[in-house]
């Protein structure tokens, strides 16, 4: 009886084992798909987060400042704009400086400002300065500034992390597909005896395979729904550290990544399961073991 | 009474592209009780497997069962092998599974839909060894000659015309080993031929019967030693 018992917890695990392994590997992929969808969303975000100073002269007044608040906002680069008071100026200062170092201060040396937030298609480096020059004209205005160097490096960079995450992409699918194969093939070699005397009272291969396929389309089932809760739970947790995080997400996108990753599961576990189990068809008695 | 259910005519038989046996000419009867014995390597086990069609034919003829071993297809083998009942050491029962599915299984992998008349069949091959009430135990819960007694109902499920053992009494004590070999004796008795490869030459003096021999790459026929 205790032999019966343990022939089935080790069945039992090595089928555990196996699920386990292809829900870590698409719990990569998925994560790898949703770092590609997202991709273009965070660097829409970050691009939109490039910000334009805009320094007003001192002496102006609320109407004149007003007028021109409505000039910028006609303007068809600008996302948002804030403005931000002398006084508004200077108490941030002191948040960053400290109390004290700003009790030696007589009068307030900080110009008022906007703060234009831009739309992503804007935010290229040509477009920036023909921009920042165009506002500097203004008689109002005393300084336009922006992070030149920042915004040239982030939109080269993009480029080169988009393609390397899609070359990452390829190569841990092809490891993955290896991973999952080699998994379900130790998982077939356990059974090619099983198989063999299936064979020898004259079950045709059809009907040995069947099974074996039925069981593996359970498995990538799981493994997938598995995955995806591993991706939802994660996604869950970011968003409670990285509200911002929420903004960006598409849900239907996600809905079909998470899709996609089951119907991934079930194909990769129910093919290598049918070349796993033709193998064993195939090979003579003396090469099993 | 001499209806040929084997008949091997001029076979060549290669394994792995070395010449196993050569000029192979047997033909075993209806009913008829034939050892095969030889050394090891001698090509036995590959003379078994042309028969039930693990190893192609290449040169000569071959019929088994009403089946031509010539251009015999991938996918005719499992339909020859259901005509055959195969009794092997290593090919052991289905160990994941009762003496009662083992045999449904075959019944199930075979064609059969019936459930009634599967059960029905189940009890019958396992009244034919004795062992009605063993059903439903697990394989490693019997004795070994138990477990081969049910190899044997097994082969008989789908009433075979030819029974191929290789060493069925291999690993059972003399006691056991005789029973085994009445029970075979039962079989052919009832009309299905018995080709049985071995190695114990007191058994074959217990149970005479016809003898062939694989020596240097040839089959001979054996005196009767009775």
């Amino acid at each position: 009886m205790t032999e019966t018992n343990s022939g089935t917890k080790r069945l039992q695990s090595s089928y555990f084992s196996s699920i386990v392994s292809i829900s870590l590997v698409l719990f990569m992929l998925g994560l790898l798909g949703m770092l590609v969808l997202d991709a273009r969303k965070i660097s829409d975000y970050v691009k939109e987060h490039v910000q334009l100073n805009v320094f007003l002269n001192d002496e102006l007044s609320d109407q004149e400042i007003s007028a021109f608040q409505s000039i910028l906002e006609k303007e068809a680069a600008i996302k948002s704009l804030r403005f931000i008071s002398k006084q508004e100026a200077l108490d941030s200062l002191k948040k960053d400086l400290g109390t004290d170092a700003t009790g030696m201060l007589d009068i307030n040396p900080l110009p008022s400002s906007f703060e234009l937030k831009l739309k992503a298609e804007f935010t290229d480096a040509e477009t920036l300065k023909k921009l920042a020059a165009e506002i500097r004209e203004n008689k109002m205005v005393r300084e336009v500034t922006y992070q030149q160097t920042e915004v040239d490096k982030m939109n080269e960079n993009f480029q080169v992390i988009a393609f390397g995450i899609l070359l990452f992409c390829v190569l841990l699918f092809f490891v993955a597909v290896a991973l999952i194969n080699s998994t379900i093939r130790i998982a077939m070699y356990s059974k090619r005896f099983l198989i063999k005397s299936m064979q020898l009272v004259g079950a045709t291969k059809s009907f040995i395979r069947k099974p074996f396929l039925a069981r593996a389309l359970v498995h990538g089932l799981y493994a997938g729904f598995i995955a995806c809760l591993l991706l939802g739970g994660l996604l869950y947790l970011l968003s409670t550290k990285l509200p911002e995080l929420v903004q960006i997400q598409d849900l239907k996108a996600n809905g079909i990544l998470f899709a996609g990753i089951i119907v991934l599961g079930v194909l990769l576990s129910v093919i290598s399961t049918f070349f796993a189990v033709n193998r064993y068809l195939r090979v003579r008695v003396e090469e099993l073991y | 009474m001499s209806e040929a259910i084997v008949k091997l005519t001029g076979i060549n038989i290669y394994q792995s592209k070395n010449l196993i046996l050569s000029g192979v000419n047997l033909q075993i009867d209806k009913g008829e009780f034939v050892y095969l014995i030889g050394k090891t390597g001698s090509g036995k086990s590959s003379l078994l497997k042309m028969i039930y069609g693990d190893v192609e034919l290449v040169e000569g003829e071959g019929h088994v069962a009403g089946f031509s071993l010539n251009n015999l297809k991938k996918k005719q083998v499992p339909y020859l092998r259901r005509r055959l009942g195969i009794v092997f050491q290593d090919f052991q029962l289905l160990t994941d599974r009762s003496i009662n599915d083992n045999l449904l299984f075959v019944l199930k992998a075979t064609g059969w839909n019936d459930k009634s008349k599967m059960l029905s069949r189940v009890n019958e091959v396992l009244e034919k060894v004795h062992l009605t009430t063993k059903g439903f135990k697990m394989p490693h819960e019997l004795s070994g000659g138990e477990q081969q007694r049910v190899v044997i109902a097994r082969a008989l499920l789908n009433d075979p015309e030819l029974i191929l053992a290789d060493e069925p009494t291999g690993n059972l004590d003399p006691e056991t080993s005789d029973s085994i070999m009445r029970l075979l004796f039962e079989i052919s008795n009832s009309g299905r031929a018995v080709l049985m490869a071995t190695h114990n030459y007191s058994l074959m003096d217990k149970f005479p019967a016809r003898t062939i021999k694989c020596e240097n790459g040839k089959i001979t026929e054996e005196l009767q030693s009775a």
